[in-house]
C-alpha cells in the first residue's frame, strides 16, 4: 500500500512502468525516423481514436485482474451491447435511449458474469470463456449476418469531434479517456474500493476476515467491466457508423495485453492505473510505427506480443543473475573467511 | 441408504465421463426424433470428421492444462506448422507425404518448445506468455508466407486425400484423432511420467519438494501439444485444402479450451482425463451439426456452446463439492471409530 507508508521525495520511476515507458520512447523515434509527420502533435492526437476503446475496456479490466479474476468477454460484451443498440435503433427509437439501452445492457452482461463467478464458485477465466461464446452468439443471433447503419448525422462521427478546437486541438475520445483515467486512478489509489479491491486480490480469505465483503467487490469490478464495453460499443458504434455481428472481435486479447503490459500481475493483488494507460499508449506508439513502415497489422500485434513477453521475461531474467552474483559473492567471502579464520 | 460402492456398475456411474456420454445419448435422440437424417451415415462421419482437428489438438491441450498451465497459442501454431507444410509442398511437388507431416509436427514442437521454455525458466505464467505467442506466431504466419495463401491445386493431393480415402472405411483423418486421443490415455494412466504429470498439477510445491522437475515436464507438454498442433495443421490442410493466413487455426484456441472445460477437466489442473476430452469434442460437434440440420438458425451455435460449457462446469462443480463433502465426513467417522 503505497499510500500507507510515507512517500519518498525524491521521485522515481516505478520499476512496472521502466518497460512500457521504454518500448514508447523506443517507438517513438523509430516511427520518427520512418517519417517526419510522425510525431506532429495533430496526427497523433488523432491516431489516438482507434485504441480508446481497447484503453476503456483495459482500464476497466485493470479492476477485475487486481481482483484476481479475469473477464475474456469483455469484446463478445460490447458486440452484444452493440446489437442491443442497434435493434432498438431499426425500431425507431431515438438514438440517446438507444445508447442508454447498449450501456445498460453492458451493465446487465457483466454483472451476469460476476454473479455466475460468485453464486457457483466458478473460475473466472472458464465462465468468462462461456460467456465469451455466448454473448457473442447473442449479437449474432440478434444480428445474423446483416449490417445495420444509416445512424443519424449528429450520433456518427464522435472519434471527429473536438472537445478542445485548434491545432492539435481535443477530440472527443481522448478527453473521454483522460476524465475516465483520472477517475479510475482516484477509485483504485485514492478510495476505500481500491484498497478493498488490493486486498481482496492479494489475499481473498484473509481480506474477508477483515471484514471486506469480497464477494461485493468482485461482482462490483465485473458490473465496472461490463458497463465500460457497453460504453465501448456506443463509441466503436458511432465511430464506425455501422453493426455488424463481429464487431470488436479479439479485443479482450488487446485489452488484456494492455493490462500485463502495464505491470498489473495477472494473479491479482498488484497492479496500477498508471501502468494501463502507459502501457495503452506505449502499444499504440508501436503499433503506429508500424504502420509508417507499411508492416501488415498482424505483423504489428506480433510486435505487441513479443514485448508483452520481454518486458515480463527481462526483470525476471534480471534478478535470477542478481541473485546468482550475490549468492556467489557470499560464497567468496565465507570461503576466504574461512580461509583467514 | 447401502450402496456397494466399489461394484463395476458404480464405479462406472460415478464417472465424470458417463455423464457427458448420457448427455450426448440425450441430443441425439433429440435430434434424431426431430429429423430422421440426423442418424444417416453420411451425417454421422461428417460430424466426427468436423471434430478430428479438435480431437488431436484437444488431447495435448489437457494435458497442458492438468499441469496448471494453458496454451492460448494452439490456433497460431497449427497456422504457422500448416503454413511451412504448405509452401513446402508448394515449392517441390513430389514431396513425400510422411516428410511433409513430420516437418509439420516439428515445426509446431519448436513452437511449443519456445512456449514452455518461456513458461519454465522465464517463469512467466502460462496465459500471459501464450497470449504473447499467439500474436507472435500469427505474426509469423504472415512473414513467412508473405501474406500469400496456399491455392488448392498447390496442396499435394496425398494431403487431401487424408481426409477422404481411408484404410477400411475410416479416414485418416479420424485415426489420427483416435491415436492422439488414446496417446494421451496411454500416457496419463499407463506411464509413470502421467502421473507425474498429475502431480505436479495438484500440488506443484508439494511435487517438485518430492524431486519432480517442475520445468522439465512443463517443456514437455507444451512441445507435446506443439507436435500435436502440428498435426493438426497437417489435418486442416487436408480437410480445407487452401491456407489462408488469416484464417488458418484462427479462434481455434477457444474452442479446443472450450472442449477440454467441457470434458471435465479442472481449469486448476491436477485432474482431466483424454477420454472425456474427446467426449467433449464430440458434444461440441453433434450440438453444432444437430442444430444445422434440425434447422435452427446457425447464429445459435455460439450461444448453445457458450451455454453448454456454463452448464458443464456448473455441474461439475456441485458434484466435486458433494465429492469433497462426503470425502470429510468419511475422514470424521473413521476418527470417531477410533
Amino acid at each position: 500500500m503505497s499510500q500507507l507508508t510515507k512517500q519518498d521525495a525524491r521521485f522515481k520511476v516505478p520499476g512496472y512502468l521502466v518497460g512500457p515507458i521504454l518500448i514508447l520512447v523506443v517507438a517513438l523515434i523509430y516511427g520518427s525516423l520512418g517519417s517526419e509527420y510522425f510525431l506532429d502533435p495533430s496526427s497523433i492526437v488523432f491516431n489516438t481514436g482507434r485504441y480508446i476503446e481497447i484503453g476503456l475496456l483495459a482500464l476497466a479490466l485493470t479492476f477485475v485482474i487486481i481482483n484476481g479474476d479475469i473477464d475474456l468477454s469483455v469484446a463478445s460484451t460490447l458486440a452484444a451491447s452493440a446489437a442491443v443498440l442497434a435493434k432498438l435503433f431499426e425500431r425507431n427509437v431515438p438514438i440517446l435511449w438507444c445508447c442508454v439501452a447498449s450501456i445498460f445492457t453492458g451493465l446487465v452482461l457483466g454483472l451476469i458474469n460476476g454473479l455466475i463467478v460468485i453464486k457457483f464458485g466458478l473460475p473466472s477465466l472458464v465462465v468468462t470463456l462461456a460467456t465469451l461464446a455466448l454473448y457473442r452468439g447473442l449479437a449474432q443471433v440478434m444480428l445474423g449476418d446483416g449490417v445495420v447503419s444509416d445512424y443519424p448525422e449528429n450520433f456518427v462521427g464522435f472519434d471527429q469531434r473536438l472537445i478542445i478546437g485548434g491545432n492539435p486541438g481535443l477530440p472527443a475520445p481522448l478527453a473521454l479517456f483522460i476524465v475516465s483515467s483520472l477517475f479510475f486512478y482516484y477509485i483504485l489509489h485514492r478510495s476505500n474500493y481500491g484498497i478493498k479491491n488490493f486486498m481482496t486480490g492479494s489475499n481473498p480469505s484473509t481480506a474477508s476476515f477483515s471484514g471486506i465483503s469480497v464477494n461485493r467487490v468482485r461482482l462490483l469490478a465485473f458490473a465496472l467491466s461490463g458497463t465500460m464495453a457497453g460504453i465501448c460499443a456506443v463509441m466503436i458504434t458511432s465511430r464506425l457508423g455501422s453493426t455488424i455481428s463481429n464487431v470488436g472481435l479479439g479485443l479482450e486479447l488487446l485489452a488484456i495485453t494492455a493490462v500485463v503490459l502495464g505491470g498489473t500481475d495477472i494473479f491479482g493483488g498488484r497492479g496500477s492505473v498508471t501502468g494501463t494507460v502507459v502501457a495503452l499508449f506505449a502499444i499504440m506508439a508501436v503499433r503506429e510505427a508500424l504502420v509508417i513502415q507499411d508492416i501488415n497489422g498482424q505483423v504489428q500485434d506480433a510486435a505487441v506480443g513479443a514485448l508483452l513477453i520481454l518486458t515480463v521475461l527481462v526483470p525476471t531474467i534480471r534478478s535470477t543473475f542478481i541473485e546468482k552474483r550475490k549468492r556467489s559473492k557470499r560464497f567468496n567471502q565465507a570461503k576466504s573467511t574461512n580461509m583467514t579464520g | 441408504m447401502q450402496l456397494n460402492l466399489n461394484s463395476k456398475a458404480s464405479i462406472l456411474f460415478r464417472k465424470r465421463e458417463f455423464g457427458i456420454f448420457v448427455f450426448i445419448l440425450i441430443l441425439l435422440l433429440v435430434f434424431g426424433s426431430l429429423e430422421p437424417r440426423f442418424f444417416r451415415s453420411d451425417n454421422m462421419s461428417a460430424i466426427l470428421s468436423s471434430v478430428g482437428i479438435l480431437m488431436v489438438v484437444g488431447a495435448g491441450q489437457t494435458l497442458v492444462i492438468v499441469t496448471r498451465n494453458i496454451d492460448l497459442s494452439v490456433g497460431s501454431t497449427l497456422g504457422v506448422s500448416a503454413m511451412v507444410m504448405g509452401m513446402i509442398a508448394r515449392e517441390n511437388q513430389d514431396f513425400p507425404i510422411v516428410g511433409l507431416i513430420v516437418i509439420s509436427m516439428v515445426v509446431g514442437g519448436i513452437c511449443g518448445l519456445l512456449n514452455g521454455l518461456l513458461v519454465s525458466y522465464g517463469k512467466i505464467p502460462a496465459i500471459i506468455a501464450t497470449l504473447g505467442t499467439l500474436a507472435v506466431f500469427r505474426g509469423v504466419v504472415f512473414l513467412v508466407s508473405d501474406n500469400v495463401q496456399i491455392d488448392p491445386n498447390d496442396v499435394p493431393q496425398g494431403i487431401i486425400s487424408l481426409s477422404t480415402t481411408s484404410p477400411f472405411r475410416i479416414p485418416w483423418l479420424l485415426i489420427f484423432a483416435f491415436f492422439s486421443i488414446t496417446l494421451v490415455w496411454y500416457i496419463s494412466s499407463k506411464t509413470l511420467f502421467g502421473k507425474r504429470i498429475y502431480a505436479v498439477g495438484s500440488n506443484p510445491e508439494g511435487a517438485v519438494s518430492r524431486g519432480l522437475s517442475f520445468n522439465k515436464l512443463t517443456i514437455f507438454v507444451f512441445i507435446f501439444v506443439g507436435v500435436l498442433a502440428g498435426l493438426g495443421g497437417v489435418l486442416y490442410t487436408a480437410r480445407y485444402a487452401t491456407i489462408n493466413p488469416a484464417d488458418v487455426g484462427r479462434g481455434l484456441e477457444f474452442e479446443v479450451i472450450s472442449a477440454v472445460v467441457i470434458g471435465g477437466t479442472n481449469i486448476f489442473g491436477g485432474s482431466g482425463t483424454a477420454l472425456g476430452t474427446a467426449l467433449g469434442c464430440i458434444l461440441i460437434g453433434i450440438l453444432s451439426n444437430g442444430l444445422t440440420v434440425v434447422g435452427v438458425s446457425p447464429f445459435w451455435k455460439a450461444c448453445a456452446t457458450g451455454f453448454l460449457i456454463l452448464v458443464a462446469v456448473t455441474i461439475d462443480n456441485l458434484v466435486r463439492k458433494r465429492q469433497e463433502e462426503k470425502f470429510l465426513l468419511a475422514i470424521r467417522n473413521q476418527r470417531v471409530v477410533k
